[in-house]
């Protein structure tokens, strides 16, 4: 198995310690592009594609591996297994954040620190527990992405129109980001809003940074609040940002989080 | 410049009334205009529209894909096309919209420009495309689903088959080796009854040399039908091997032999036709025997036993009659069928069953029938029709 073929992995930058950049629903690794170069003066940093999301191999997408959270934390454990030297910290934006979660569970002690995104342990509202979210509200979704489903199946990703004021992307970013066969984005918008993996980050003892969005409809900030909480080792950073990905929109609060999270593994200069 | 060119509405008016939803944002979605055509079409007022967010107004699901998809597009990308919407009307309806929206820069920031089309029509139309592709798919796996069956059905009726075959040709060995090995006892029993019956005997032991000998006669046609029942009803048939002969003469022939055996029956033959005709003369003389025999046993003696062969243009056929208690009808329809007996069976009548059910399978192995006939005035007739195939072969 070609493991940089199927999740096409990129990477770069060189230090004592590897960050694993992995990217959220809905996207791929181009999202990381404000903030990754923020870090490869200290880190040895790797970006991959999540199987069946950007330029991953879509011919390495398995419907029954591909069912549950655990398959995808499988292949980042391979990955890891492959890419990284040194410690290693996964950097892990919405759902990857739980797929970072379920690999540390599967390898125990081969990851010294998370930092989690707008993560969510659970979408769905059950009893006391608020993920902010209904069962209705993720099968109004399923139903949006299959409206879009004419649209984005022929072009598989939404018309560029030229932005003014705007450098163009590159026509490999433009014509991959965002781009999901919509069979695998659905069952990928399946898998990640119906999971529930409260009881796999409950007690994870390794040092975890919350970056948490004051304003985030996805991930509300009484679920980082929940994070915190059952998450011995955790820091909960507020991140004054409207919307979901605060490393886009918000992206320098975010790498002054994550530096002063990151100190213990960056080289110490000896003069 | 022509003075006659009509002068356009002011850009206020065209902004305004434009055949478009026209909405700018700030970067985190808040509203900070929306043409009049926009506010019509969801039911709030400008006033109302300012100060909310633009994702405020999508359905839940808008809302979610809004955040995972749109937003970071319009962030990485600066424009976003033909995104399909549902947006939330005032009075709670869904108000399907077609998106477009660019990212500009200006002096003051930069907004978010959004243009909105109404696609509800449209947007019924694609989904039933999508339903249509959907029930195509569904077909498909069906299709694929029935065909898999199918082929397993086929695989497990051919192995079935062969099982049925190796079972069949087992039992026609297992019947061909039984009947070749009871033959030669049967045949030194005979002989020997024969030499004993030569010599100087009391009635009473002549009379057990006769039983002895009709017994082993009666045990050899046994063997015979059971080797052909067994051909008939799971080898490869009843085997025929006609030639052109003369239909009268093997009958003829038959019925001088078929006296000698009974006796006690009078035996009288018809012959009609010229008589050329193509069959297996073996086979129909052991029709004429089990008929006979069948005659002889529930008949009424007194009366003849009529055998008549008969050759026409288009076939060939021959009938045994005897008159005797008519055949019920509920055994008419079972007569055919192997181990079928007549009620009145007495304890000599020579057949287990096989006997009606051979005669109709020679007829079928010469492409022919065999018909019954039975009622009070008349008696009963077999009639056992050949039809004329190849009667000119030669």
């Amino acid at each position: 198995m070609d493991l940089q073929h199927r999740n096409n992995v990129k990477v770069m930058g060189d230090g004592p310690a590897t960050l694993i950049f992995s990217h959220g629903f809905g996207c791929d690794q181009t999202m990381w592009r404000y903030l990754v170069d923020h870090f490869t003066g200290r880190f040895k940093v790797v970006l991959y594609d999540l199987v069946g999301a950007g330029q991953s191999n879509l011919g390495a997408y398995d419907k029954t591996k591909y069912d549950a959270l655990a398959g995808y934390a499988q292949d980042l454990g391979e990955i890891i297994e492959q890419f990284a030297s040194g410690p290693v910290i996964l950097v892990g934006h919405s759902v990857s954040a739980m797929i970072g979660a379920l690999t540390d569970r599967q390898v125990p002690g081969r990851i010294a620190a998370h930092v989690m995104i707008g993560p969510s342990p659970c979408y769905i509202d059950s009893n006391d527990y608020v993920g902010g979210f209904k069962l209705e509200d993720i099968h109004s979704l399923l139903d949006t992405l299959d409206s879009n489903y004419l649209g984005w199946s022929s072009t598989m990703a939404p018309v560029i129109m030229g932005a003014p004021g705007q450098p163009a992307l590159g026509e490999e970013l433009t014509n991959s980001f965002c781009r999901t066969e919509p069979e695998i984005a659905k069952q990928f918008a399946r898998v990640t809003f119906m999971s529930d993996n409260r009881k796999d980050v409950t007690g994870l003892t390794t040092p975890t940074l919350i970056l948490q969005s004051t304003d985030d409809l996805i991930a509300p900030v009484v679920v980082g609040e929940y994070l915190h909480a059952v998450l011995p080792n955790s820091t909960l950073c507020l991140v004054a940002n409207v919307g979901h990905c605060p490393h886009m929109s918000a992206p320098s609060a975010c790498s002054e989080a994550m530096d002063s999270f990151l100190s213990p593994w960056v080289r110490t200069h000896v003069d | 410049m022509s003075t006659d060119a009509p002068s356009l509405p002011d850009p206020q008016t065209l902004f305004e009334e434009a055949p478009c939803g026209l909405v700018v944002t700030k970067e985190d979605g808040t509203i900070l205009r929306a043409n009049l055509t926009f506010s019509h079409w969801i039911g709030f007022s400008q006033p109302e529209l300012c100060g909310k967010r633009f994702q405020e107004l999508l359905t839940m699901g808008g809302r979610i894909f809004h955040q995972t998809h749109w937003a970071p597009l319009m962030q990485m990308q600066g424009s976003v096309a033909e995104v399909k919407l549902d947006l939330v009307h005032r009075d709670k309806r869904t108000v399907t919209m077609l998106l477009n929206g660019v990212r500009r820069e200006h002096a003051s920031g930069s907004f978010y420009e959004l243009a909105l089309f109404g696609t509800t029509d449209r947007d019924k139309y694609e989904r039933e495309l999508v339903k249509a592709r959907k029930v195509a798919e569904d077909l498909l796996r069906e299709k694929t689903a029935t065909e898999t069956a199918l082929q397993n059905a086929q695989d497990e009726l051919k192995s079935a088959y062969e099982i049925a075959q190796r079972r069949a040709s087992f039992a026609e060995q297992m019947v061909a080796i039984v009947s070749h090995d009871l033959k030669n006892p049967l045949t030194a029993i005979k002989m020997a009854s024969d030499i004993l019956a030569r010599g100087e005997r009391t009635a009473k032991e002549t009379r057990m040399l006769g039983h002895i000998s009709q017994s082993a006669d009666r045990a050899e046609r046994m063997i015979a039908d059971l080797l052909d029942f067994t051909l008939a009803k799971v080898g490869s048939g009843i085997a025929i091997s006609p030639s052109t002969v003369d239909l009268h003469k093997v009958v003829s022939q038959s019925v001088g032999e078929l006296r000698i055996a009974f006796p006690k029956a009078t035996l009288l033959h018809n012959a009609i036709g010229a008589g050329r005709a193509y069959l297996d003369a073996d086979r129909v003389q052991q029709i004429i025997g089990n008929l006979v025999a069948n005659s002889v046993a529930y008949g009424d003696l007194q009366q003849p036993i009529t055998i008549t062969s008969r050759q026409e243009e288009y076939e060939a056929s021959v009938s045994v009659h005897n008159q005797g208690p008519v055949i019920p009808q509920s055994l008419k329809a079972i007569l055919f069928e192997p181990m079928t007996r007549g009620t009145e069976t007495d304890s000599d009548a020579r057949s287990v069953g096989l006997g009606l059910f051979i005669v109709r399978e020679i007829a079928k192995a010469h492409e022919g029938h065999v018909s019954v006939d039975s009622s009070t005035g008349s008696g009963t007739t077999f009639d056992v029709h050949f039809p004329a195939i190849d009667a000119d072969r030669e």
